[in-house]
């Protein structure tokens, strides 16, 4: 079943489209990528579906209903911009919250100890928000969307400000939640996570939707095009080369997309083998941050021509 | 009202009540008010004659003028036998404060001569007039023939008794009092206004700035979340009126104890009873006479300080939503200060008249009514349609600003970036359906 469908969704800003007709579902208990370029309007999209904007067209179905403003209870939302009240402490900062979605201070209570706990923070609840660090406080904003026990979850940049351990134990978290069955709808710009976490993707450039589908899918169907060279002795070889676009270049290393799906790839070997020595030949499928950049320097070409 | 509302309404309050600053400033608020009132008064008064100037006073007269202002104020004056020249040369030299010449010709023409290094300000002039006027004026009627007895009625000064008619009779009235209580409540509403109006913009700002209110506004309306606060915040201010009427009233009873010495137990009891009773009369305190304070009067003082609260808050949580930071809202709220500034500036107009067509008039715009009502009815009896009208148009008025306010909020909130003019806070409010 799907928990989100966006359809044909248009919001204006003046005569800037920020989501110029968006479509896209999210089925349920999966962890979905929102992705796409700083100001693509990712940021707009989220508020729609959070019911914080209206959408100037289209209509958004979340639970199987058009979306209506009680349905909040059932969202968890973590904004990018980060929002906790700094005099507060971090016990009436986490029940504040959670009564604003529905849930009663006692239950609230016993809830913030047990996620306090959970994510190794237990002690605090005493404490000001202005006494923690910044990555104290980003637990305690993880806390706050999660505690209310939301079945659509929506985190953007989740893992901003968090070091490789905290990021680890979220991760985990997140994977956790899902095999519970909540849905969850993740913006970010570390592509090595989508592919890590993500089972479908959405991207969206400049208000339009440009990708969309599972993430082992799209990977495959840019086919087995992605070569890693590594050898020894001299480079020149590289130039020798047809029907191939160099990503990147160093003394012993070169990493490039081959342009013709039918290529024989004995006859670059022969190339190769004929200057230096290979220490490493790696062909594999392209990683989510090459697709990203080659679908937006696409949607650039085509809107220049 | 939804649960959010509630939520938020007690999350405001809670906080705000339990808070350092609500706590001091509801206790020493009477304090800092009564000096605020008093202390200009004490000044005025105390300088009214406290001129620290010594003055030396040469008399050429033979009726002894000069001996007897030198009684009236041993520290202040002295008969000097030196000349003229000598005393400007002291003057100059900063060793004396000024002489007074009084000539043959005082009592004929009525005209001493002061000689001073400048100024003195009015309340030196003032005593000096009062004090050899005095004296002069008794030495004027003795030469035209007046008697002892005359002298006595001379002195004897002339006082205006007023009575306010009642239904229940003549009772003595106190149109001073009553005045200057509307002056005081007046300004208490102003002051008020304008600390529970910024409370709620700088709320605003501090949500809007740290990013909180998206949060927020992922669990709730808009309309809920500055409603809520709005509401919180007035609830506050209305915690606080109550503390403070309160200890008033436990200051009168007091302060009535500890002037008349004795008072029985029995009385305190009656007065406990019925503290505000016999409307528009007198509280007697072991015999002092106090004019009461009717209860409609803070049942009108809480309206209209709730009324100019709404009006005004709402506006002011409007502008703190379109700023990113406190820095940028000043320009703003000047439409929204000034028509709480404008009555202040007024409010002497109408306590001088409160029943004239003026008063009448501004008291009834809306805008105004919060200060210039509560000054009305403070000073004098309102008619009653006056008082529903005025009710009629301030809830109308903070209808209308709500709606405003509301729009702008709903926009002005996910805002960031330039700072906004007029301009585009109206083109907020057409865009808001």
């Amino acid at each position: 079943m799907n928990v989100l469908e966006v359809k044909n969704v248009v919001k204006k800003f003046g005569n800037y489209a920020a989501s110029n007709n968006v479509s896209f579902e999210v089925e349920g208990g999966q962890i979905f990528g929102l992705l796409g370029p700083n100001g693509a309007g990712k940021t707009t999209l989220i508020r729609m579906i959070n019911n914080i904007l209206m959408p100037d067209e289209g209509e958004i179905h979340i639970f199987g209903e058009k979306l209506y403003p009680e349905q909040q209870n059932r969202f968890g939302y973590l904004p990018e911009e980060r929002g906790l009240y700094k005099k507060l402490k971090v016990i009436e900062q986490i029940v504040y919250f959670a009564r604003l979605k529905g849930l009663t201070k006692h239950d609230a209570i016993d809830r913030a100890h047990h996620w306090l706990k959970k994510l190794g923070a237990n002690g605090w609840e005493n404490k000001k928000i202005q006494e923690l660090s910044k990555g104290m406080q980003q637990k305690i904003q993880f806390i706050t969307t999660v505690l209310h026990s939301p079945e659509l979850i929506i985190l953007d940049e989740p893992f901003s400000g968090f070091d490789p351990i905290n990021t680890e134990l979220i991760k985990s978290i997140l994977l956790e939640l899902r095999s519970q069955g909540k849905t969850i709808i993740l913006s970010t710009h570390v592509m090595s996570q989508v592919e890590e976490l993500c089972d479908n993707i959405c991207m969206i450039n400049k208000g339009k939707v440009v990708l969309q589908g599972k993430v082992s899918e799209i990977k495959s169907s840019y086919g087995r095009n992605h070569l890693i060279v590594e050898f020894s002795g001299d480079g020149g070889f590289i130039e020798k080369l047809k029907n191939v676009e160099i990503l990147n270049r160093t003394n012993s290393r070169v990493e490039m997309k081959l342009l013709d799906s039918n290529i024989n790839t004995n006859e670059i070997i022969k190339i190769i083998t004929d200057s230096v020595q290979i220490t490493r030949f790696d062909l594999s499928l392209p990683t989510m941050h090459e697709i990203f950049i080659d679908t937006v320097a696409k949607q650039r070409e085509s809107n220049e021509q | 009202m939804s649960n959010k509302i509630t939520t938020i309404i007690s999350h405001e309050y809670i906080t705000k009540v339990k808070s350092k600053g609500f706590i001091i400033g509801t206790l020493l608020g009477p304090i800092f008010l009564l000096l605020l009132i008093v202390i200009p008064g004490l000044v005025a008064y105390l300088s009214r004659d406290a001129t620290s100037k010594k003055i030396a006073i040469v008399d050429k007269t033979e009726y002894g003028i000069g001996s007897k202002i030198v009684a009236l104020d041993t520290a202040k004056y002295y008969i000097s036998n030196e000349t003229p020249e000598i005393l400007r040369q002291k003057v100059l030299s900063g060793e004396s404060d000024g002489f007074i010449v009084i000539d043959e010709n005082v009592v004929r023409n009525g005209e001493a001569f002061v000689y001073t290094s400048g100024g003195g300000g009015i309340g030196f002039i003032t005593s000096l007039e009062n004090n050899i006027g005095n004296i002069v004026k008794v030495k004027q009627l003795k030469d035209a023939g007046a008697t002892d007895s005359i002298l006595k009625l001379m002195d004897k000064p002339f006082k205006i008794k007023t009575y306010r008619l009642t239904e229940k009779g003549e009772q003595k009235d106190f149109t001073e009092i009553y005045a200057a209580l509307g002056y005081f409540l007046g300004f208490v509403i102003y002051f008020l206004m304008f600390m529970y109006g910024s409370f709620v913009s700088r709320g605003v700002i501090e949500e809007k700035a740290n990013r909180i209110v998206e949060v927020i506004a992922s669990s709730a309306k808009p309309f809920e979340i500055m409603m809520g606060k709005v509401i919180g915040i007035g609830l506050v201010g209305l915690t606080q009126i109550a503390v403070w009427i309160a200890i008033a009233f436990v200051g009168v009873v007091l302060a009535g104890t500890f002037f008349s010495g004795s008072i029985s137990p029995e009385q305190i009891a009656q007065m406990q009873q019925q503290p505000f009773a016999n409307t528009g009369g007198m509280m007697h305190i072991a015999g002092m006479e106090i004019p009461t304070i009717s209860p409609w009067l803070i049942i009108g003082f809480i309206y209209y300080f709730l009324a100019g609260y709404f009006i005004f808050a709402t506006l002011f949580a409007a502008v703190g939503s379109a700023v990113d930071q406190e820095q940028d809202a000043a320009q703003l709220q000047t439409p929204i200060t000034l028509p709480i500034i404008i009555p202040i500036l007024l409010i002497f107009n109408v306590i001088s008249d409160p029943d004239g067509t003026l008063a009448i008039v501004l008291s009834l715009i809306p805008f105004f009514t919060p200060i210039l009502m509560t000054v009305r009815i403070a000073a004098t009896q309102v008619p009653l349609w006056q008082i529903i009208t005025s009710v009629v148009l301030t809830i109308a008025t903070f209808y209308g600003c709500l709606i405003v306010a509301s729009r702008i909020y709903r926009v002005g909130i996910l805002m960031y970036g330039k700072k906004p003019t007029f301009k585009d806070l109206l083109k907020w409010f057409k865009n808001a359906k």
